[in-house]
């Protein structure tokens, strides 16, 4: 009986919350927001908030066309492990302080699983074998590669602050990581960690494909990349994944930078964590996208491996320092 | 449920695909205009695709020269259903003031089913805006035309009856041949 029970409620975890309801509500609202916010800005009216749903909802109905130069497998499996592996992490991530699931290097799990989308839609979009699909997914292997050093030097700082603190060296739990800012304060708050806050900030538009870094996506220039062939239910699927990205990175750094605010009522928490992940996604997203034109792969690159990561570095110095 | 959210939702996502087949570039301009800031066409739902596959609505403009006709076949073909064809000025349904030549092959409605067609030379944005909210309109009535074909068993929906076989490049006679015979 006690099994039936735990299954049950590890069900409900992934199907509800926190887990898929909860993240296409979110993520579809949050991407809504966004597109009516750069509207707003663009001096339009912009779509109802609603319009992603429409979308996801509209390509449900649609046609799959799969091509005839496809592998058929591949080419309509990628979009669903990479929204199962983006469920997935969202189930790591403490709802502010409460976490669902937790283990001792969750921090590193969420660096391996944040991969898994990226690469699904690279397997995907090389199963497709649509020449856009190939300029597309070697700009998508940059992107991700670009990301990653920063938002591992910010892992590691974050990491050596709570270990220092806890005296275990490193600390990739979240779990305890929440537990140290409930007790300490929000680690924004330290010093030694604003210059690791503004870099995660700066990484999560690169990290979602948002605008001035989406040459891998670049509709007008190479047909969406990797989602050329794509149509139909799996092309939502894929749009469905990138707006729980938002939702997900967003709430990461909730997690990690703003933990022990909560009230510890798991529902009000959530409330509050979307609030915040609003917020944060109109000033670090919506707003980079209306200001800014779309970089060259190369510009990315070395935007993400000099500027970001030497100011990810400062803190992770300043952390090494027990400071 | 989820079968009436669809429905409704074909109407108020409608991605567009532009093929310009020869077009003066006159009528690409004033569709440009519908999707920026002044008449933003996004308040519809409306968005440029950047490949056929992910469209639903195809904007075709221009008078189709030879070159360009079976490549404009082809790229619609490409659209999964429900979709449907828009066309742009007075160009792709009769030619215009290229109708004549060697080279011109329309009009479209020849070679495929043609929804909507917004006529003018240019024809305004208002006029374009007007004929593609009414193109959403079709749209949602292909869905459900649609769904009642599966209900009947036919499996592909009623694609067949709307679909025509593409013409090959080498099989569509030269307008300038015609004249000739
Ligand atoms: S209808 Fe007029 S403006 Fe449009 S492509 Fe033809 S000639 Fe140009």
């Amino acid at each position: 009986m006690a099994i039936v029970y735990s299954s049950l409620v590890y069900l409900g975890y992934i199907l509800i919350f926190p887990g898929f309801l909860f993240c296409f509500v979110a993520g579809m609202l949050i991407t809504g927001i966004d597109r009516k916010i750069v509207a707003k800005m663009q001096k339009r009216v912009g779509p109802p908030i609603l319009q992603p749903m429409y979308d996801f909802f509209k390509l449900m109905g649609k046609e799959t066309i799969i091509p005839a130069a496809a592998n058929k497998t591949a080419f309509l499996a990628a979009p669903i492990v990479g929204l199962a592996a983006m469920v997935v992490i969202q189930l790591f991530i403490p709802v502010i302080s409460t976490p669902i699931l937790y283990g001792t290097a969750d921090l590193i799990v969420i660096l391996y699983l944040l991969l898994i989308p990226a690469l699904a839609e690279i397997y995907g979009g090389s199963a497709s074998g649509s020449p856009y699909a190939g300029v597309g997914l070697s700009r998508e292997m940059v992107t991700i590669i670009a990301c990653e050093l920063p938002l591992v030097l910010i892992f590691l700082s974050v990491a050596k602050t709570v270990g220092n603190a806890m005296g275990t060296g490193l600390c990739f739990s979240l779990s305890d990581i929440a537990a140290y800012q409930a007790a300490n304060g929000s680690l924004m708050l330290k010093a030694s960690m604003i210059p690791a806050a503004i870099a995660m900030l700066l990484v999560i538009p690169g990290e979602t494909g948002n605008h001035p870094f989406d040459a891998a996506e670049a509709e007008t220039e190479i047909c969406e990349g990797m989602l050329a062939e794509y149509s139909g239910a799996p092309l939502g699927i894929y749009k469905l994944t990138h707006a729980i990205k938002t939702f997900t990175l967003t709430a990461l750094f909730v997690a990690l930078f703003l933990g022990g605010i909560g009230t510890g009522i798991v529902l009000l928490d959530a409330l509050i964590e979307f609030a915040i992940c609003v917020v944060l996604t109109i000033i670090f997203i919506s707003l980079v996208h209306a200001v800014t034109a779309r970089l060259k792969i190369e510009q990315l690159f070395k935007y993400y491996w000099t500027a970001v990561s030497a100011i990810a570095l400062i803190s992770l110095v300043l952390a090494w320092f027990g400071m | 449920m989820f079968k009436n959210l669809i429905t409704e939702s074909t109407a108020k996502s409608p991605w567009l695909f532009h093929i310009n087949s020869g077009s003066c570039n006159g009528c690409d301009i004033e569709l440009v205009a519908v999707l920026t800031p002044r008449y933003d066409a996004e308040r519809f739902g409306f968005k440029l695709a950047g490949s056929p596959r992910h469209a639903d609505i195809v904007v075709v403009s221009g008078p189709l020269t030879q070159q360009s006709l079976p490549r404009t076949l082809r790229a619609i073909s490409q659209v999964p259903e429900p979709r449907c064809i828009v066309t742009i000025g007075s160009c792709p349904q009769s030619g215009n003031v290229f109708k004549g030549s060697y080279s011109v092959m329309a009009p479209l409605s020849k070679y495929v089913h043609v929804d909507v067609a917004i006529a003018g030379c240019t024809p305004k944005p208002e006029a374009i805006m007007d004929g593609l909210v009414q193109a959403t309109e079709i749209l949602k009535e292909k869905r459900k035309a649609w769904l009642e074909a599966k209900k009947n068993g036919l499996k592909d929906g009623p694609k067949a009856e709307t679909e025509q076989e593409v013409p090959a490049a080498e099989d569509i006679p030269a307008s300038g041949e015609e004249v000739q015979q």
